[in-house]
């Protein structure tokens, strides 16, 4: 666990990127339960209006967790965790986690992070997750 | 949607955290020890068909997208436990034909403590166009 005294305001978290597969997005299907054909079947993702099938809005927040996670030593640290869903995930794109320490509190340490996850799209940056905050205990 | 469901409760549903399903999770995201925190969707999934069945609330899942996602621990989830997940309808508002549905799940421990609450907001789209 990340200790009071290495952590300040404003501290960033080394951003965290991947390429998402189709074959990623499947797994996670099957390991989080979540079998909506929207990620998984393209001509239903088209009937919708998507250009194919799209990540899980939860795929994209349990990168953005593994992100938090990697900052804050482990997965027991992290206390709570929270994202909006702004954009879709298309096939192929890199997804990029990363956040900033906001603030911390004392007795308990806590250290309050704002986190996002970020896309380059058609040369725009795009938010997969947009306003998400993890609060992280501090030793 | 409709807005009478706000309130409604569900029965408990059982869950178990089956150690080779976190396993499935952390080798997904690359995290080396404990449970994800994000693990707790496989818990909210377990519970989710009843809300899906609810004639009274009538949510249409084939137009639904996920809204925002938020998830509050009073200790992390421990490998291999059961858990008990209540299901509750916390707010249900309708703009526009939009409709906007909170699901909150409390995770339960043998012990009867409340080991994480979850919060879904799960919009439903408007019909037609």
């Amino acid at each position: 666990m990340r200790t009071r005294a290495t952590v300040s305001v404003g501290d960033e978290l080394p951003e965290m990127a991947r390429v998402v597969t189709r074959e990623d997005v499947k797994a996670y299907a099957d390991a989080g339960g979540d079998q909506n054909p929207l990620h998984q079947d393209d001509a239903f993702a088209r009937s919708l209006g998507f250009p194919g099938i799209i990540a899980h809005g939860m795929f994209t927040m349990a990168h953005m967790a593994a992100a938090v996670v990697a900052w804050a030593g482990e997965p027991a640290a992290v206390v709570a965790l929270s994202a909006q869903f702004r954009a879709p995930v298309f096939m192929e794109e890199t997804i990029v986690a990363g956040g900033r320490v906001r603030s911390i509190e004392e007795r308990p340490a806590i250290a309050v992070l704002e986190t996002w996850v970020r896309v380059e799209r058609d040369g725009r940056t795009e938010w997969p997750v947009k306003k998400g905050e993890a609060r992280v205990r501090l030793a | 949607m409709d807005p009478a469901a706000e309130g409604t409760t569900y029965p408990a549903v059982p869950f178990t955290v089956e150690p080779s399903r976190v396993a499935a999770f952390r080798a997904l995201f690359g995290i080396s020890e404990g449970v994800p925190p994000t693990f707790v969707t496989v818990a909210e999934f377990a519970a989710f068909p009843q809300v899906l069945a609810d004639r009274h609330l009538g949510l249409d899942f084939s137009r639904v997208v996920h809204g925002s996602q938020g998830y509050v621990f009073r200790r992390p989830l421990r490998e291999g436990e059961e858990l008990l997940v209540r299901a509750r309808i916390e707010s249900i508002r309708i703009k526009g034909g939009t409709g906007f549905v909170t699901i909150a799940m409390d995770l339960e421990d043998a012990d009867g403590v409340i080991v994480c609450t979850a919060r879904s907001q799960m919009i439903e789209r408007a019909t037609g166009g």
